[in-house]
């Protein structure tokens, strides 16, 4: 009977070993193309600094964005983040009780196998709010924003470490890749086609910005908003732009897109939050 | 050269089919009245969403049909109405064609 149970055990245990591994392989393939396409694209560019987005890419544009970083407008959201993390809940407790330390958004978003879903960073926020009896933050702005603002700030410097450790996981990865390449909206575009395919062309006044390194520094202060946005506020904004009617902040859409797109930025370093017109 | 201008009427015919929309197999019988015409919307836009495809304007579009039903306009409305129903149409067939949508460049 020992035996037998011992040979399951290896039997499972090799199989899953394999499956870990295979998964990894596909994504991390994925991921290496990605890097590799837009690296041939803009030689001129560090990879590591893909970071800054279209300033990454362009030297006008960045010349005018590092006089925006002397003052940093998000450097407000930064400090009302800190004291609203500071702040305890009404039973005593706070975020730290949740999280240990401020910096810890390279880990995010992260599957929860036992919530059997991907859960960003503004999620576990929610979710720990919630455990200690306070109410949830909208998604968008607001104190969300402000306090993945000073969360990410307390991350700078480390690299994005997302993780795929399972086969339900790699089903919302595949989610949130296929999301990411679908044409939709009545223009018929897929998010792909603006960032990968145009990414350093004209949309108007604007140059489109290189996939690579997207996830890595929001929250950001937007010039167009006037404040500050979290990242799915401005996923939202990118499927109305294509006249597709915008799923929810923090939907099952969204969140596998988060997944899909900060795992294709893994290695790069964390630099949240900015500033984008 | 034969071949060639057969290819070519293939290839029209075959776009024209498709610029149709034929194979949505929808109702395209105009509906009677404004509620049946906002009915039908409804339930196309209801299933694209269903799908994840809802197009933006879709829901305005039927708002407008409502104000211009209360002025009285009822072919405005029925065409609006219409026209969103169509969206709803175009985003399920978006839906369905984009299901298995990956890289295209590397």
């Amino acid at each position: 009977m020992r035996k037998l149970l011992t040979i399951a055990m290896t039997f499972g245990l090799a199989v899953s070993t394999v499956y870990s591994t295979t998964v990894l392989a596909d994504a991390e393939a994925d991921r290496k193309a990605f890097k590799d396409y837009f690296v041939k694209k803009f030689p001129e560019t560090d990879p590591n600094d893909f970071i800054n987005g279209v300033y990454s890419i362009d030297k006008a544009s960045r010349a005018q964005w590092e006089e925006i970083e002397e003052f940093p407008p998000y450097e407000i959201a930064i400090d009302s983040g800190e004291s609203e993390w500071n702040k305890s809940f009404a039973n005593g407790k706070g975020y730290k009780d949740c999280f240990g330390k401020a910096g810890v958004a390279d880990q995010y978003p992260q599957w929860d196998d036992g919530k059997g879903k991907v859960v960003t960073l503004a999620l576990a926020i929610n979710d720990c709010r919630e455990a200690n009896g306070e109410k949830p933050l909208k998604y968008k702005k607001g104190k969300m924003a402000d306090l993945l603002a000073y969360m990410g700030y307390q991350t700078r410097g480390k690299k994005v470490n997302v993780k795929i450790p399972n086969a339900k996981a790699q089903e919302a990865y595949d989610k949130g890749k296929q999301f990411y390449y679908a044409r939709r909206g009545q223009l018929n575009m897929a998010c792909a086609h603006c960032h990968v395919d145009n990414s350093g062309m004209r949309i108007r006044a604007d140059l489109l910005s290189p996939a690579l390194g997207h996830t890595t520094h929001f929250p950001v202060y937007r010039s167009k908003w006037g404040g500050m946005g979290t990242l799915h506020r401005r996923f939202a904004g990118c499927n109305k732009q294509v006249r597709a009617k915008p799923f929810k902040a923090q939907s099952e859409e969204y969140r596998n897109l988060e997944y899909f797109l900060t795992f294709m930025s893994n290695g790069l370093d964390v630099n949240a939050p900015g500033a984008r017109k | 050269m034969k071949k060639i201008a057969t290819l070519i009427a293939v290839l029209l015919f075959s776009v024209g089919c498709a610029s149709t929309g034929g194979g949505m197999g929808s109702s395209s019988a105009m509906p009677a009245n404004y509620d049946e015409a906002v009915a039908q919307a409804k339930a196309e836009i209801k299933k694209a969403k269903s799908m994840g495809h809802e197009w933006r304007d879709s829901g305005k579009m039927l708002k407008k049909a409502e104000k211009a039903h209360k002025t009285g306009d009822k072919d405005k409305a029925i065409k609006l109405a219409m026209k969103a129903k169509k969206q709803g149409e175009l985003g399920q067939m978006q839906a369905k064609d984009q299901k298995a949508a990956g890289p295209w460049l590397f």
